[in-house]
């Protein structure tokens, strides 16, 4: 710590700050922010809830503000639409909780405690309605094709009577069925989270709680329903005299739940792509690294016929853009049975014309006469490339391994032609990519795994920038 | 230990040849000096014994094998490179132990003969150093002991004094010079600086464009020079020369002194020639001299150097022992002895003496 602050007070020999010093400091502070807040930005962002996500909340702080829950409920006398306040948080996370986590709430407790629309509107959405209509089915003996009815066409039920097949139950029971068929005038009900705001009453001039579906500051005014119900209408609040209520409140199951395989409506296994991902990244690096240094080795340092064109047509690999050669690729990944298998990510990529070029330049500053002392020394020449050259450029081995690990971990492309096929052999960005859904949006996984993919590239700079600096350093050749 | 032959050494870089035949033969146990100017090929023919170059014709022999295609791997010789060559990222003792991990010998063995190396070069103290944290007479001794604990049939040095100052320089040639008088290997050293060889070598070879101008011991070099070249090369300050011809048996300078000719000199009437004199060899006094005019005076103290032009121009050296009363500006006259002068032929610079 008082090193970091050594460090960061030095000054340019006088114990003034001059010009040059505000201006290295300045720099270096906006340097930092420029890089650090975006980095801030979604790792905040990835603690944020489904719902907070959902509705767009662009606040930085991870946390959801108050809600409560409209409900629309269809009913003999038509739609009615009104506020349930005061409700557990767990209902209105119902949709995005896994079946353990709603195995755990007293659902019939819950219920118990509403009468009426609120009861009606509960049940449908906490998913009642299906479970009891079959119990009552079968307790009542009714007829079994009730139990398909729901999910036939039109003209299918219009061959069945099933008004006629409910009619001489009790009032209550009727209804629950007719829900659960979708008869006239009974509908599927609803029940979603609005925000829950206090904002001057457009008409009373007070204070008053209202409900709104987005607390959005850049809307001059907001649609809004009265939460204690008293009116049926839908206000116009306005925005500026509105105020929300915060709850800073992190949800690290966004992290966890993925993690630990428990994710709803997730596909794939995150810990297995991310194992595949950290298989693929070190072993072609490995294979990376070695095949480009001895490349390297033999283009800087023996004299041979065809030296130059070889060194050419390296680089001229080069100038061709990887995606003319994606269905070439394809082709022979799949001609070689890589398809599927990891390996068909890792070998395709693993000679680099740019690593190559980087090592060559590099060994080439290394004087020949180190390489003829260790001949001298009765060196065999893989002794050579192992003992002198590979340490010597350990340098630029660390600059191409990071730039190696950076583009394995983040490649995309090749992935997607060489395993896609296969959701056993994903990589992380194949993975982050599932998290996109088709129906249902895992946005707050996806947020929350990138931030977790970021984390070994992260690791990987800190450790190896300073291979680089000491190698430097450590050369010792003045 | 072993000796080395070199016969009819060739070497071409494309299609320009450098080293144009060369004859050597230097036996076991002797410190043989390879100078002459810049760019004479001393380094070139140094590698190919070595075999870091590629041999264009002829053959090297060492200990009578032909080693022309033996990879310098397995030659078994040791070198001495002018930039030392350190492995900057090993230790003085990974860098002195590396030959002998490559020969395959036992830990315990590698480490004996590197701490007596270290030992008898004084670098003990330094072995767990790298070489970028030692000074340069430091790296200098760091690199011969890589070379000694190779126990190598021979040395090669290629100038490995020219990076060190005067003093340093003076020091570690009595080093060298006693390193071989107790290993009593065969050495091979390269340097342009005749100083250097003269001090230190059995044998001197002088090299001038990829020939060989004379091979023999120092002394033999400094008072029988087979050229002009050698003369010139050979022996601080240079030799004098003054042009002239051979004139009714005698030895007629340009600048108008005779000299007696004796029988130690095979010469035709009229042949024009080059008389080339020591500095020592010069008195100052009348007579049959030369006349000249002294330019500057160096007052060693214990001797002293007129520098004289005579009134052809030529620039004349003259030692002193002592300390002399000649100034500066005065008009002389140089007394040529002429038991010790030279005769060169002045096309071919061949020196006129007999056998
Ligand atoms: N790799 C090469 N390609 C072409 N010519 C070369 C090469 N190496 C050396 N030469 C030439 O060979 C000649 C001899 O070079 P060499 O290095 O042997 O000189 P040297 O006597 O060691 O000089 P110095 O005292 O300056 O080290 C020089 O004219 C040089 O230009
Ligand atoms: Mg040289």
């Amino acid at each position: 710590m008082t090193a970091l602050w050594t460090f960061l007070s030095r000054t340019q020999g006088r114990n003034r700050l001059t010009w040059v010093d505000w201006v290295s400091y300045g720099y270096l502070a906006f340097g930092f922010l420029l890089i650090f807040l975006p980095v801030c930005w979604i790792v905040l962002n990835s603690l944020k809830t489904p719902s907070q996500l959902e509705q767009q909340d662009i606040s930085l702080l991870p946390g959801e503000y108050r809600q409560v829950a409209r409900a629309t409920v269809y009913g003999p006398d038509g739609r009615s639409i009104f506020i349930i306040e005061n409700l557990p948080d767990w209902v209105l996370n119902w949709r995005t909780m896994n079946e353990e986590d709603r195995a755990d709430q007293d659902v019939e407790g819950l219920l118990n405690g509403f009468r009426g629309d609120s009861h009606y509107a509960l049940r449908s959405a906490l998913g009642q309605v299906p479970l009891k209509a079959r119990s009552l089915i079968s307790e009542r003996r009714l007829p079994q094709w009730l139990l398909r009815y729901p999910a036939l066409s039109a003209s299918a039920k219009a061959e069945f009577d099933a008004a006629g097949a409910i009619a001489g139950l009790a009032e209550e029971e009727q209804r629950l069925l007719a829900e659960f068929l979708g008869l006239d005038p009974y509908q599927a009900n609803k029940l979603i989270s609005q925000v829950l705001v206090s904002a001057i009453h457009p008409e009373t001039g007070e204070r008053t709680a209202f409900a709104v579906p987005r607390f959005d500051p850049s809307k001059p005014t907001l649609p809004a329903r009265l939460v204690d119900n008293s009116s049926d209408r839908v206000f116009k609040i306005e925005t500026a005299t509105a105020h929300a209520e915060r709850r800073i409140q992190p949800a690290f199951s966004n992290f966890i739940e993925p993690l630990a395989g428990r994710a709803r409506a997730v596909t794939v296994n995150f810990t297995r792509c991310f194992t595949n991902s950290l298989l693929v990244t070190v072993i072609a690096t490995i294979i990376t690294l070695a095949i480009n240094s001895m490349a390297a080795f033999a283009l800087s340092k023996y004299r041979f016929r065809g030296q130059t064109f070889f060194f050419v047509f390296i680089l001229a690999t080069l100038m061709v853009p990887p995606t003319i050669t994606l269905v070439g690729v394809f082709k022979a990944i799949h001609a070689t049975g890589l398809s599927g298998s990891i390996w068909g990510v890792i070998i395709p990529g693993a000679a680099t014309p740019a690593g190559v070029f980087l090592l060559r330049q590099y060994m080439l500053t290394i004087p020949d006469e180190l390489l003829e002392a260790a001949r001298m020394d009765a060196a065999s020449e893989w002794k050579i490339y192992w003992r002198i050259m590979l340490p010597l450029a350990l340098p630029a081995l660390a600059a191409l391994g990071i730039l190696s690990i950076v583009w394995r971990w983040n490649d995309l492309i090749l992935p997607m032609v060489a395993i896609a096929t296969t959701k056993d052999a994903y990589t992380i960005q194949l993975c982050l990519l599932e998290f996109r859904g088709e129906h249902l949006s895992r946005e707050h996984f996806r947020l929350a795994m990138t931030v977790f993919s970021l984390i070994p590239t992260t690791l990987v700079f800190v450790f190896l920038q300073k291979y680089i600096t000491t190698g430097i350093a450590n050369t010792g050749l003045k | 230990m072993a000796d080395l032959i070199l016969e009819n050494l060739r070497k071409s870089f494309g299609s320009e040849e450098v080293i144009h035949g060369i004859d050597m033969s230097v036996s076991s146990g002797e410190f043989c000096v390879f100078v002459g100017p810049s760019g004479c090929g001393k380094s070139t023919l140094l590698r190919m014994i070595a075999g870091l170059e590629d041999i264009t014709g002829g053959e090297v022999r060492i200990d009578g094998k032909t080693v022309n295609h033996i990879p310098a791997a397995q030659r078994g010789l040791a070198m001495v490179f002018q930039s030392y060559a350190l492995y900057p990222h090993m230790s003085v003792r990974q860098n002195m132990s590396f030959g002998l991990e490559n020969l395959r010998m036992t830990r315990p063995e590698i480490a004996g003969r590197v701490d007596e190396a270290a030992r008898m070069l004084q670098i003990e103290a330094l072995l767990e150093r790298k070489p970028g944290q030692l000074s340069g007479g430091q790296r200098q001794r760091v690199a011969i002991g890589r070379a000694v604990v190779r126990e190598p049939t021979i040395f090669l040095f290629d100038e490995p004094l020219s990076n060190l100052d005067a003093e340093l320089r003076v020091t570690m040639r009595a080093e060298i010079a006693d390193l071989h008088s107790r290993l009593g290997n065969t050495m091979i050293y390269v340097t342009h600086d005749q100083v250097e060889a003269m001090t230190m070598a059995d044998k001197i070879a002088v090299l001038r464009d990829g020939i060989m101008e004379q091979f023999g011991a120092p002394l033999e070099l400094f008072n029988l020079p087979q050229n002009r070249f050698v003369a010139g090369f050979i022996g601080s300050p240079s030799m004098n020369f003054l042009a002239g011809e051979v004139r009714a048996g005698q030895v007629a300078l340009k600048n108008g002194a005779m000299l007696p000719l004796d029988g130690r000199f095979m010469v035709s009437e009229g042949q024009t020639i080059e008389l080339g004199i020591r500095a020592g060899d010069l008195t100052l006094g009348s007579g049959q001299g030369v006349d000249v005019e002294i330019s500057s005076v160096e007052q060693l103290g214990a001797e002293s150097y007129l520098y004289c032009r005579s009134t052809l121009g030529e620039q004349i050296t003259l030692h002193e022992s002592g300390q002399t009363r000649a100034r500066r500006g005065e008009k002389v006259s140089l007394r040529i002895d002429p038991d010790s002068m030279h005769l060169f032929d002045l096309q071919s610079g061949r020196s006129c003496r007999t056998g």
